[in-house]
């Protein structure tokens, strides 16, 4: 019985040519965007899973709010994770990551490769995360000062095999025994290094609660409630960092502290959350979002309902054309299961068919997803024990939900009325119908929409006044290599022609790891009148290679000998501390010796008006600039050429020259800029192409649904002519309803619209606002399509000569 | 009122071509009631098509109004059908999804009338043709002699000079199709041009003057009064 429906099923299909490819390719397409959005999910659901202590392993992340600043940290103090273990018996081991300048030159033979995937850590690594080792033992691998574990291709990269134990390697300038190598850690962790270093091998000054830099992970006892743990950071804290506070902040309580307005708190981020919850600094790698995931998946079953939409329609108002069949068959014998069943076979038939279609159209369409998306995923990671039987089940859910509707209305016609020409609803007043090309079309404006306040936004981004100017300056990294030929490196650059000004530092205003310090307005650190800020610093030039304007008293100068200890501040700073003018003024800061009382003081010479230094998603923090050049990193000038590429060549052989062992790494700075917008600017690209794909389905619908109409309407559309309706009445009498649907459509879409997108823009401190012209964009863009689409039928149908269309009665 | 000479009309398919008319002339006064008559297949329909400024003769001349139209565009044709003539077909050509009324009121929408003026003359014509109780009805649920009043209401709703009739009565029984005749009578007798194709020696008595035609060609034209 089945196959004999399965086999009428594929011959109606293929009678119906035309209708049966409109309906195929868009239930594929939708499908399509489905299994690509379910592998891209999956993926970044599966992150960390690899470790079999998955679900005890929690990191410790530091909320502080201190002298108008506002920290939400992954990190924590050194400390913090032995100190738990030592008091807290629910605590099995702990872990550090430090990464301080993030990257190592590592030599490889004479020369030196910049090695940005590095890090420090306990030797209990291996104890809490699931490294496995391909050879050596990582059980003790980390135990010694000048140890390194590395990963099999960085074994294989530097010693061309894989067992490179008792190999010593060199990373900026300190040996390191091979004591390990462990498998590559897998793409879905948090984490992803190359080498990872003993952590005795840190020059640090350990012991200070109050100083966050290691990122740590404690494992938890089995059956440990986490929540409840976390109550214990309390004690924690009136145990160990309040005595510490106390020593060198006029602090007597913590209830002293958050009154002044400040906050100091710890938090547990459970490991499985961290890469697609957590959003704090410094990360160990790119997260992910949640939120995408789920707008993602809404997005994914949104298209494939619009697909199912399609099919459903283009089902129903077939109806007509195989009412007479279904009479003829109900006269004939047929019960109306066999009738459903029948149904039921054939689009199930359709859906498995699409099932194909979308399986290729994926193959051909993922290393698009792959490239917006960052990640490398292949299809036959959909093949996975979990994954499969959803794959083979879906064209059978799919078949039979989409083809419920049309299979019950179908069979449900009384033979008689159906064979004397009633019982035919018609076209007109099938109400579900319309509803689901509005719910269609309403989908496909929010996606419109969305699409036009993102790029909007990333317009924004790209063109608002950030306070410095980001085009034309070229940034050569890692030239603390060069030690003390930097000034001669940088006078010879500026000899370049098309270089108009250079300068050394340690910051730029693009998004990099930093740290605060706190400052006060008096010479005692008082939590009442402190000022949390970044202290970057900058040389004579800074300011005027990066294009920033001094709002009040001057910049540094060589004129002026005790600038030394004079400090710039930027306009929030300024506004903390709230003098009416702060030019003169002094604040003092502890920061050149963290244990001891001592307070160097910096007179106030300048305020720069503020500069975007963070991403737009934040505020503009107080920050100071000082005069220092012995600390600069970064190396950044001032180009204007006609040939880039030439004059990047210049300053490259002129590095080679004077630092020939070291790598020469450069970036515009306009591109580290648009590194820091990234995550949006794939939504940004992953949206336009969903409200493409939307629009296209919904609109292959309406192209069916007006083909049918046509088909159904012409003996009406003949006689309408033979009673004087020209052209253009019978254009408007066929299109009118569609374009109704779509207004409808509309006017329910722009509210939910302008809701959701301003949800999402909220993310944004500085954003563009929504205009109301981008509804009415949309609108007009939708009717537009919607002419066309329904335009094009109707035309045809409208210059029919009616003599032939009356003559089919 | 009507004037064609040697008009023709050529079918061609593929591998065949049809002369449906060949070179065909007559001329219809104002106030005529004429039958046009034939075996099946002789050109019948083709010719009224035409007359009917449906569909353009491939030869001849013919002029409507004492004006020459055998080469009008589409849409200036249209202009001159949606004034002067109505139809009234075998099969009724009512549109299912309209009421009565609605279909009635058709023509006068094209003619872009006023909403108040159309259903005046609508319930008139209605009642003229005794479907007034039935206006809110749709065809389905008509019986098949009340769908072609309905139908000849449509087609003298915009008071036509000119009524084509394709076998007005070929789905009638003969009371009903008695009727219709009688119904067209009257019409002509208001001064209504009226060409009637028919199968049915009986229905062409109603005319005053019967064309028969012959594989495209009048072969004979005899007069009824
Ligand atoms: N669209 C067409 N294509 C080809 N041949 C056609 C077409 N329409 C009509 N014919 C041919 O033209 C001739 C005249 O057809 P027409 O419909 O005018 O006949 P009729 O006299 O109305 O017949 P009946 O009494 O059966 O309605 C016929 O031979 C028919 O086969
Ligand atoms: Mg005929």
């Amino acid at each position: 019985m089945i196959r004999n429906y399965f086999k009428i099923a594929i011959r109606n299909l293929w009678k119906n040519k035309g209708y049966s490819a409109i309906n195929i390719f868009g239930l594929g397409c939708g499908l399509a965007v489905c299994l690509l959005i379910t592998l891209y999910v999956v993926d970044e659901l599966s992150y960390d899973r690899y470790n079999q202590n998955r679900d005890r392993i929690y990191r410790v992340d530091s909320d502080l709010k201190f002298g108008g600043n506002e920290l939400r940290l992954a990190v924590s103090s050194d400390p913090m994770g032995a100190t738990l273990k030592k008091d807290y018996p629910q605590v099995e081991e702990y872990v550090r990551f430090y990464t301080s300048s993030g990257s190592k030159l590592v030599k490889k033979g004479t020369s030196f490769i910049q090695e940005d995937r590095v890090a420090h850590a306990d030797s209990t690594l291996f104890n809490v995360f699931t490294l496995p080792a391909v050879a050596g033992n990582t059980k003790t691998a980390l135990n010694e000062p000048n140890t390194v574990v590395i990963t099999e291709s960085t074994a294989r990269k530097y010693f061309g095999v894989s067992n490179a134990i008792g190999k010593t390697i060199e990373a900026d300038k300190v040996p390191y025994k091979i004591t390990a190598v462990i498998e590559d850690i897998p793409h879905n962790s948090h984490f992803n290094f190359d080498f990872i270093f003993s952590m005795d091998n840190v020059d640090y000054q350990y012991g200070n609660y109050l100083s966050m830099n290691f990122q740590t992970y404690i494992l938890l006892k089995e059956g440990t409630d986490y929540k409840a743990f976390e109550k214990n950071f309390t004690q924690v804290i009136n145990k160990y960092i309040l005595p510490q506070a106390k020593q060198f902040m006029q602090i007597e309580s913590m209830d002293e502290f958050t009154k002044a307005g400040n906050k100091l708190d710890f938090r547990l981020m459970p490991l499985l959350k961290i890469h697609l919850h957590s959003d704090r600094t410094p990360e160990l790698g790119i997260n992910g979002n949640i939120q995408y995931v789920y707008i993602f998946s809404a997005v994914a079953l949104f298209i494939l309902i619009i697909a199912c939409i399609n099919f459903m329609n283009l089902s129903t108002a077939r109806s007509a054309s195989r009412a007479k069949e279904v009479g003829i068959r109900k006269v004939l014998g047929s019960e109306r299961k066999n009738l459903i069943g029948q149904f039921l076979a054939e689009s199930t038939a359709m859906a498995i068919i699409s099932m194909l279609v979308a399986i290729t159209v994926a193959y051909f369409t993922l290393p698009f997803l792959n490239d917006i998306s960052g990640k490398t995923l292949f299809l036959n990671n959909l093949l996975s024990v979990q994954l499969l039987p959803f794959l083979v089940a879906l064209p059978f859910i799919v078949g039979i939900l989409a083809g419920s509707y049309p299979a019950f209305f179908l069979s449900g016609f009384k033979p008689v009325a159906v064979l004397n020409g009633k019982g035919r609803s018609g076209f007109k007043k099938d109400n579900l119908r319309s509803g689901l090309v509005i719910f269609q079309f309403f989908m496909s404006i929010l996606f419109i929409i969305g699409t036009v306040v993102i790029y909007r936004q990333l317009n924004y981004i790209q063109t608002t006044n950030l306070g410095f100017k980001k085009d034309q300056v070229l940034i050569i990294n890692g030239a603390g290599a060069l030690g003390n030929n930097i000034e001669s490196f940088k006078n010879e650059i500026l000899g370049i022609r098309g270089v108009s000004s250079g300068t050394l530092s340690s910051f730029l205003p693009v998004t990099s790891s930093r740290t605060d310090n706190s400052f006060s307005k008096d010479a005692v650190m008082d939590p009442k009148n402190a000022l949390s800020m970044q202290a970057w610093d900058i040389d004579y030039d800074y300011i005027k290679t990066m294009g920033m304007e001094v709002t009040r008293g001057r910049n540094f100068s060589k004129e002026f000998g005790a600038d030394s200890s004079a400090i710039i501040l930027n306009e929030s700073a300024a506004n903390v501390l709230g003098y009416d003018d702060p030019i003169g003024k002094k604040i003092y800061t502890n920061f050149q010796s963290a244990t001891s009382n001592e307070l160097v003081s910096y007179t106030i010479i300048g305020v720069v008006k503020n500069f975007h230094y963070e991403s737009l998603k934040q505020n503009i923090f107080p920050l100071g600039l000082r005069l220092n050049k012995y600390q600069a990193g970064l190396a950044s000038f001032k180009v204007n050429s006609g040939n880039m590429e030439s004059l990047v060549k210049q300053v490259e052989a002129k590095w080679k020259r004077m630092a020939p062992a070291f790598p020469f790494s450069y970036r515009f700075m306009d591109d580290a800029f648009d590194n820091m917008y990234r995550a949006e600017q794939r939504v940004g690209k992953v949206a336009i192409t969903f409200s493409v794909l939307a629009v296209l389905i919904a609109c292959l619908g309406l192209f069916g649904l007006i083909t049918y109409m046509a088909e159904q309407r012409r003996k009406e559309i003949g006689i309408r002519k033979v009673l004087g309706a020209s052209v253009s009445n019978i254009i408007s009498l066929l299109s009118r309803d569609f374009l109704k649907l779509v207004l409808i459509a509309n006017l329910l879409a722009w509210p939910l619209a302008w809701w959701i997108m301003n949800k999402w823009l909220e993310d944004f401190t500085f954003r563009t606002n929504i205009g109301w012209w981008m509804f009415v964009a949309a609108g007009i863009l939708t009717v537009m399509i919607a002419v066309f689409t329904v335009g094009f039928q109707a035309f045809k149908a409208a210059i029919a000569n009616p003599v032939k269309s009356l003559k089919m009665e | 009122m009507i004037k064609i000479t040697d008009l023709e009309k050529i079918y061609r398919t593929e591998d065949i071509e049809t002369v449906a008319l060949n070179k065909l002339s007559f001329e219809v006064k104002e106030g005529e009631f004429v039958a046009i008559m034939g075996p099946s297949g002789c050109g019948k329909s083709t010719l009224l098509n035409i007359l009917g400024l449906l569909d353009d003769p491939d030869g001849g001349s013919f002029v409507f109004n004492n004006e020459e139209i055998a080469h009008y565009s589409e849409s200036k044709r249209a202009q001159i059908r949606k004034r002067n003539i109505g139809f009234v077909f075998q099969s009724f050509n009512l549109i299912d999804e309209l009421t009565v009324f609605e279909n009635v009121e058709l023509p006068l929408i094209y003619l872009n009338m006023k909403a108040s003026e159309r259903k005046e003359k609508v319930e008139e014509v209605l009642k003229k043709m005794q479907v007034m109780h039935r206006r809110n009805h749709y065809p389905q649920q008509l019986s098949g002699g009340q769908q072609q009043r309905v139908a000849v209401a449509r087609a003298v709703v915009n008071n036509p000079k000119l009524i084509l009739a394709d076998e007005p009565t070929g789905n009638l029984d003969s009371s009903n199709g008695n009727e219709v005749m009688q119904l067209l009578t009257d019409l002509n007798e208001q001064g209504t041009t009226i060409i009637m194709v028919t199968h049915s020696e009986h229905d062409a008595r109603y005319s005053h003057r019967i064309i028969r035609l012959l594989d495209g060609q009048m072969v004979l034209e005899n007069s009824l009064i």
